[in-house]
């Protein structure tokens, strides 16, 4: 069960290395996924992560998100060695990650879809009910917070928003319930131009709110127009590493096929 | 970016009158409720005299009730995006649990407890089955269904047999204390006021529809999907095994087809009260509206003369339209919810082959 709204109101720190990984690898069989990779994201920054299929990116996702563990290496959190046993282990430490089709439930409304398992209740006895009133404060908040405008009532199903609200819809919750660090998968990836645009505002716009935020894309322009540091995977192995303004596209293309 | 710190708590804009109206208009209930309106209508102009007469009334409440029940019950299972094809054997065999309680010499009290919690075990053990095999629960509480009515005929063998309920508890619990309705029509509006301020107005209801509609994400966000969906298998047992414990009573019997092909008419009434077959949207008011109008037809057409057999024919003819009118309302929905926006709109008819497990 969950516990009732405790986390709702935390803001991380807003300085400093939020997430770090060192000398991680990770095989399947007599596959390497990840070979020895090592990387950092600051509090406030957005870290780029580019590759083609098959770099390494997913598997590196999942031993964030707690899904699988690493063969060797570690994770840092803050600057202390953790480890996730499972996807809710990383989630309660402040990662949080938005997958692009899994996020939204279509026949609730966008308030309830906010609250989804973080619900505000009112204890009446030894029953807590729905508190209707505060989740839609928690809502309107959460959307505030990161500067999304979805201009309707939000007690509207889901199912009326975009591909881009409800994109902005998973951030505004993640950021909302304390996450520490935003991950998101191809977060652009079956957009129209302008909703990407909208999205990769987000994706500053919570940078710029105190996130450390590792955004996962196929689009190198995009990642390069919004990331502050950017890591460029090969073959399960670091393949650059480059700070805003040092690499253009063309550059990364190379690298990437390299 | 604008500065987050000024302005914190945002307003919410005013809630007109219209935007209330139409919220209300667009509850999953309203094509029960023009149904039954229909229903009655018929019917009324039908036979007027027979129709709109007070023991019609009883008997209408009554079957409503037994068959309301359960429905309700299991329409939060179908909201979670799974099927208790089981029930119509937990009505049987709770009946035979009372019985055996008798049987070994413990208090009538006792055996209605033991009746009950039979329902909620064999709601566990499906829970679970479908929760480690991961099979579709269809198949799952088909097999336990199976069993449990295969279990009950061996047990009773094949013949109904006297329960000997004292009767004062008979009575109390199943007896026609309301002014010449039964006492199940109490139970049936205590369960639909519980489950819709379930539904409504807790956490656990959000999660119940969320299960139904994305399973992935529920998950995702921490809803315990496991064990709700243990929770919900024993509510339904519950449901079912309450029934059996009523018809146990006011039969004074223990039958080993009891309760036979209940879980189709279940499954009908609830997706005629606006649930649909793929999880994720339904009200237990609708399913009421549903075991009504179910009720209606089965003692119309006895009044109006009809030869019983029609019975099933009307009740497949009523599922057709319901399930057709569910699933265009569902596809539709957004064109009369909330203001759409511009783009994305292709996607629509998505829900079903998300929700379908």
């Amino acid at each position: 069960m969950s516990v009732e709204g405790a986390s709702s109101e935390l803001r991380p720190e807003t300085r400093g290395e939020a997430v770090a990984g060192r000398h991680l690898t990770k095989t399947f069989g007599p596959v390497t996924a990840l070979n020895d990779v090592s990387f950092s994201v600051e509090y406030g920054r957005v870290l780029a992560l580019l590759g083609d299929n098959g770099a390494g990116k997913t598997t590196l996702i999942k031993l964030l998100s707690g899904v699988m563990q690493p063969d060797s290496g570690e994770l840092l959190m803050d600057g202390e060695a953790t480890h996730f046993r499972s996807a809710r282990d990383a989630r309660r430490a402040g990662i949080a990650t938005v997958f692009q089709d899994l996020a939204v439930c279509d026949l609730l409304s966008i308030t309830r879809n906010i609250v989804l398992g973080n619900e505000p209740r009112i204890r009446i006895g030894p029953v807590g009910l729905y508190n209707a009133k505060e989740a839609d404060r928690i809502a309107r908040t959460a959307l505030h917070r990161l500067g999304a405008r979805i201009d309707r009532d939000l007690s509207s199903y889901a199912r009326t928003l975009s591909g881009g609200e409800r994109q902005a819809l998973a951030i505004a919750r993640a950021m909302y319930y304390g996450s520490k660090c935003l991950i998101l998968d191809e977060p652009t990836a079956s957009l129209a131009a302008r909703q990407a645009n909208g999205v990769l505002n987000h994706v500053r716009a919570a940078a710029d709110a105190g996130q450390a935020v590792i955004l996962i894309t196929h689009n190198y322009a995009q990642a390069l127009s919004v990331a502050d540091d950017i890591v460029i995977l090969s073959h399960g192995t670091v393949a650059g590493e480059f700070r805003r303004g040092e690499i253009t596209a063309e550059d990364v293309m190379t690298l990437v096929s390299s | 970016m604008a500065t987050v710190a000024s302005a914190e708590v945002v307003e919410a804009p005013p809630r007109t009158t219209s935007m209330s109206i139409r919220a209300a208009l667009l509850r999953p209930e309203l094509a029960a409720v023009c149904g039954l309106l229909l229903t009655f209508a018929i019917f009324a102009t039908l036979k007027p005299t027979l129709f709109l007469a007070l023991p019609t009334a009883i008997t209408v409440a009554s079957t409503a009730s037994e068959l309301g029940i359960v429905a309700v019950c299991v329409t939060l299972l179908m909201i979670s995006g799974n099927f208790d094809l089981s029930i119509g054997a937990i009505v049987g065999f709770s009946g035979y649990g009372a019985l055996y309680t008798l049987r070994a010499g413990y208090p009538p009290v006792v055996a209605i407890l033991v009746a009950l919690g039979c329902g909620v075990l064999i709601g566990l053990i499906n829970g679970f089955l479908v929760v480690t095999t991961r099979l579709h629960s269809f198949i799952v509480t088909m097999g336990t269904m199976l069993m449990i009515r295969s279990l009950l005929n061996v047990l009773v063998q094949g013949v109904p047999t006297k329960l000997n309920l004292d009767p004062r508890l008979a009575n109390f619990i199943a007896g026609p204390n309301l002014g010449g309705l039964r006492m199940s029509l109490l139970w049936f509006g205590v369960l639909v006021v519980v489950t819709s301020v379930y539904l409504l107005r807790t956490p656990q209801g959000n999660w119940n529809y969320a299960m139904g509609q994305n399973r992935t994400a529920a998950q995702n966000l921490g809803v315990p999907v496991r064990a709700m969906t243990i929770f919900l298998f024993c509510v339904s047992g519950f449901g079912a095994a309450l029934l059996g414990t009523l018809q146990a009573a006011r039969f004074d019997s223990v039958d080993g087809s009891r309760g036979l092909g209940l879980e189709l008419y279940v499954i009908s009434v609830i997706v005629v009260g606006g649930a649909s077959l793929f999880g994720g949207y339904g009200s237990t008011i609708g399913t009421m509206l549903g075991a009504f109008i179910f009720a209606m037809i089965q003692s119309g057409l006895v009044l109006s003369g009809a030869p019983g057999f029609y019975f099933d024919g009307l009740v497949g003819l009523s599922l057709f339209i319901a399930v057709f009118l569910n699933e265009w309302f569902l596809r539709n929905v957004d064109r009369f919810r909330g203001t759409p926006s511009t783009n994305t709109r292709a996607s629509a008819p998505q829900q079903s082959s998300e929700a379908a497990p």
